[in-house]
């Protein structure tokens, strides 16, 4: 379920943790001909979880962990164009019950940003980002597997005002995430309360909100954001039992995140606490990362 | 500025690609199931020996109006105005009900018995209430039907539906009143048509006792059922095959069966096969046979093991000192080199498990919210008897047949686990990729009903024997990657099956069907 929940924290895009480190989700950009290289860390976990709208617990499940360990490089192909792109090795474990963790690698990621309008400390951006799954592992055995084995792609519209002074910035988005059907081991299953005869299964496509307000200063960065990610249909996961990837997967997150990069070499941290969902768990999660920055002008 | 249009211009088209992928289609494809006429009508049916009837006289249809009389002049008229013009959900409802009315009724016991399939939740107190049969629609909802109680809901819908069909049939051949469109070339029809006389319509006699055995074995359904079985009738009239008189006849027919099919059903043991006050002396068997360690629920809190006393309910193809006589030798001892080499090959699965041993666990896993493995075998054996074409009456033969084999399995294999109450590997440290059944683990239900199920389809068609084993075995080892039991709960599992299915093998063979 945690799985489902990065999926849903980056509208199914990129890993979750990753996705806040430096990122499709701000106005930062790498200049021109820069290349900066985040190597990342993340850990979630959740001992409650919203079974349709029941927040239970689960005594075969006890506390339920995804960490996750990515590679994130982020490219100014100009001033006004990135490219990011992420690739994770996540694995998944309970304190109780006797589920089989999962691991393995997941999906990679790339994103397109581009400044498509500046005025002062305002900027409107357009990103564009899509996924495959490069691992084959298992998308069914929720909340053990590590992803659901969609290809993505999502639209995103990002704007930003960011005072000159201070580096005080605020930032909203808003995107929109295709998800494409997955096929699973099983020839049967049950979903919107009917069973299908098939392997194919229809997932949910997404959408995902979020503020932040942060300073942004020379060598460091401090943020507080709340986002909102949530599937656009689905169903609901059935009294005791386990969720599917046709969930309508929803939660609202709220968290920190932070950096510093002094030179060509920095650290980020976030933080996220779920504080309300549907069909997924109440994670707390954390990540940190190293930074390198590697200067292709010269 | 320049610059400035032309990040716009890549926007705008990456924003124009984005809209065409997102409106990617993202329909599911099923198998569909089409109408055909039978390959062969199986005139003599009405003479097949039946299950709970001793003949087809045991029901009674009257006798029907000739097709020159004024009444049935007066059903062709109406029959031709109710078929002359289809809505497109009627015509819907005439292409689903024609692929056939045992296919259809069996498929729709599967749907509900994987909506029903989920254990109770644990109370606040960590108790797990009971379903409650007075009361279906209340959480926990009933029934848990899970797999013992899906075999036994297959097997009697099965039973129902094929003793219905053989009186019917009797019957049809008494009557041989022709089929409204060879009456009256005029009537439209939009399926294929058979020399199969028409009273008492198939579908009527299977719509009737598949409902009647449905809303007892899933009380909280009676809307869902309600709806079917208009939807089937009335779909026989829209398609021009049948005139009411052939579906009130059907119908009649269908309850009077389904009544004595149900009236076996209330007394062979199931009312009791949750009879938890049992366990404590089936552990004293279990240890005085020398066993170390008994099997214990894995769950917490711990979760009463799943219907310990299925085991005495009445098998269909045997009596109960052969149910005895089928019962497997010991398991291995705890501290034997045969148990330790048994976990040990889990354990490394535990370890190393390969992806093409995580699809077969997962393939073949029909636990909690699936139709269960009685389920799967079923839906096995309607394709294959959907795709033999077979008649009304034999793609019934060929599910009671193997519904009841898949049943007797379930009562065999109850019996095995509970008189030998062995532990899961789970008890000894190791994890599943499928999720743990809640009884003991000797011997493996999946390997059991799977050699059944084979076994007989492997009989009724024997061209298609060795994939069916094939299946049956890839079932067998899913549960050893799946980890959930040792490689000798399935070996003895499948063999325990496969005499299981020998029985019901030799009951096909004497039934006078001379298939």
């Amino acid at each position: 379920m945690k799985t489902i929940l990065k999926c849903l924290a980056v509208a199914g895009l990129l890993a979750p943790f990753v996705a806040k480190a430096q990122m499709p989700n701000d106005a930062i950009y790498m200049g021109k001909k820069q290349l900066c290289v985040a190597g990342m860390y993340g850990y979630s976990s959740w001992n409650q979880y919203w079974e349709n709208t029941l927040k239970r617990e689960n005594f075969n499940i006890g506390t339920h962990t995804t960490q996750s360990i990515m590679v994130m490089p982020a490219y100014g192909i100009s001033n006004r164009v990135n490219v990011i792109l992420s690739l994770p090795y996540v694995w998944t474990s309970t304190s109780a019950g006797n589920l089989m963790g999962q691991h393995g690698i997941q999906d990679l990621s790339a994103w397109l940003k581009l400044k498509m309008v500046k005025a002062g400390g305002f900027s409107l951006n357009a990103i564009v980002g899509g996924s495959v799954p490069i691992g084959n592992y298992v998308p069914s055995f929720l909340p053990m597997s590590i992803g659901l084995q969609c290809r993505t792609f999502t639209g995103r519209l990002l704007a930003s005002y960011k005072e000159p002074k201070t580096g005080l910035y605020l930032t909203a988005h808003g995107s929109y995430g295709w998800r494409s059907n997955i096929k699973i081991d099983q020839n049967s299953y049950q979903a919107d309360d009917r069973v299908y005869n098939t392997d194919q299964v229809r997932v949910p496509n997404t959408y995902d909100a979020a503020v932040r307000l942060g300073v942004l200063r020379k060598g460091w960065q401090t943020e507080v954001w709340a986002e909102r990610s949530s599937c656009l249909s689905g169903d609901n996961i059935r009294r005791n039992d386990m969720p599917f990837p046709t969930n309508n997967m929803q939660a609202t997150t709220v968290g920190w995140y932070g950096k510093v990069q002094p030179r060509n070499i920095g650290v980020n941290a976030r933080v996220g606490y779920v504080v309300d969902g549907m069909n997924v768990g109440q994670s707390t999660s954390y990540m940190v990362g190293l930074l390198y920055q590697i200067n292709f002008n010269k | 500025m320049k610059n400035t249009y032309k990040i716009l211009a890549i926007g705008s088209l990456i924003a124009g690609l984005s809209v065409s992928i997102i409106s990617c289609d993202k329909s599911i494809s099923e198998p569909q199931r089409v109408g055909y006429t039978p390959a062969n009508v199986d005139e003599k049916a009405g003479s097949w020996k039946t299950y709970v009837l001793t003949s087809p006289t045991d029901v009674t249809v009257a006798a029907p109006k000739a097709t020159s009389s004024a009444e049935y002049q007066a059903e062709l008229t109406d029959l031709k105005s109710k078929s002359a013009s289809l809505t497109q959900e009627q015509q819907e409802a005439v292409v689903y009900w024609g692929a056939g009315a045992v296919y259809r009724w069996n498929e729709i016991a599967r749907e509900l018995a994987a909506r029903y399939n989920i254990p109770p939740a644990s109370t606040p107190d960590g108790k797990y209430p009971v379903p409650d049969a007075a009361n279906p629609l209340a959480d926990p909802k009933f029934p848990f039907a899970n797999p013992p109680y899906a075999a036994r809901a297959l097997a009697y819908l099965s039973v129902a539906q094929y003793d219905a069909l053989v009186a019917a049939w009797n019957y049809k051949y008494q009557f041989k009143r022709s089929a409204p469109s060879k009456v009256d070339a005029t009537v439209r029809v939009a399926l294929p048509t058979s020399t199969i006389p028409t009273y008492p319509s198939e579908d009527a006699v299977v719509a009737a006792a598949s409902y009647v055995v449905l809303k007892a074995m899933f009380p909280g359904e009676v809307p869902f059922l309600d709806a079917k079985l208009a939807e089937h009738q009335n779909s026989r009239l829209w398609a021009g095959m049948n005139v009411q008189s052939d579906l009130t006849a059907g119908a009649d027919l269908g309850n009077q069966v389904a009544a004595k099919v149900m009236a076996r059903a209330k007394t062979d043991g199931m009312s009791a096969a949750n009879n938890q006050a049992l366990t404590a002396g089936m552990i004293e068997v279990a240890k005085a046979q020398g066993l170390t360690e008994v099997w214990v629920s894995q769950e917490s809190p711990l979760r009463p093991p799943m219907l310990p006393n299925y085991g005495a309910v009445t098998p269909w193809n045997f009596d109960a000192a052969t149910k005895v006589k089928l019962r497997p030798g010991p398991p291995p001892a705890l501290n034997s080199a045969e148990f330790t080499k048994a976990l040990d090959e889990l354990k490394e699965i535990n370890k190393n498990q390969t992806r093409e041993q995580a699809r077969i666990a997962n393939y073949w896993a029909d636990g909690a919210g699936t139709y269960t493995p009685p389920g799967h075998w079923l839906r096995t054996a309607a394709n294959a008897a959907s795709e033999a074409k077979y008649s009304e009456v034999r793609m019934a033969r060929t599910l009671a047949l193997v519904g009841t084999s898949l049943m007797d399995a379930g009562i065999c294999c109850w019996d095995t686990k509970y008189y030998y109450y062995y532990p899961r590997p789970q008890q000894f440290g190791v994890k599943t990729s499928v999720g743990l059944p809640n009884f003991p683990s000797y011997t493996s239900g999946h390997s059991t009903f799977s050699a059944a199920a084979a076994t007989v389809l492997g009989s009724i068609f024997p061209d298609r024997a060795n994939e069916f084993w094939a299946q049956a075995q890839e079932a067998s080892n899913s549960r050893i990657y799946g980890m959930i039991h040792y490689r000798f709960d399935c070996t003895v599992g499948l063999e325990c099956g496969k005499n299981i299915g020998t029985y019901a093998v030799n009951r096909g063979k004497a039934d006078g069907s001379g298939l």
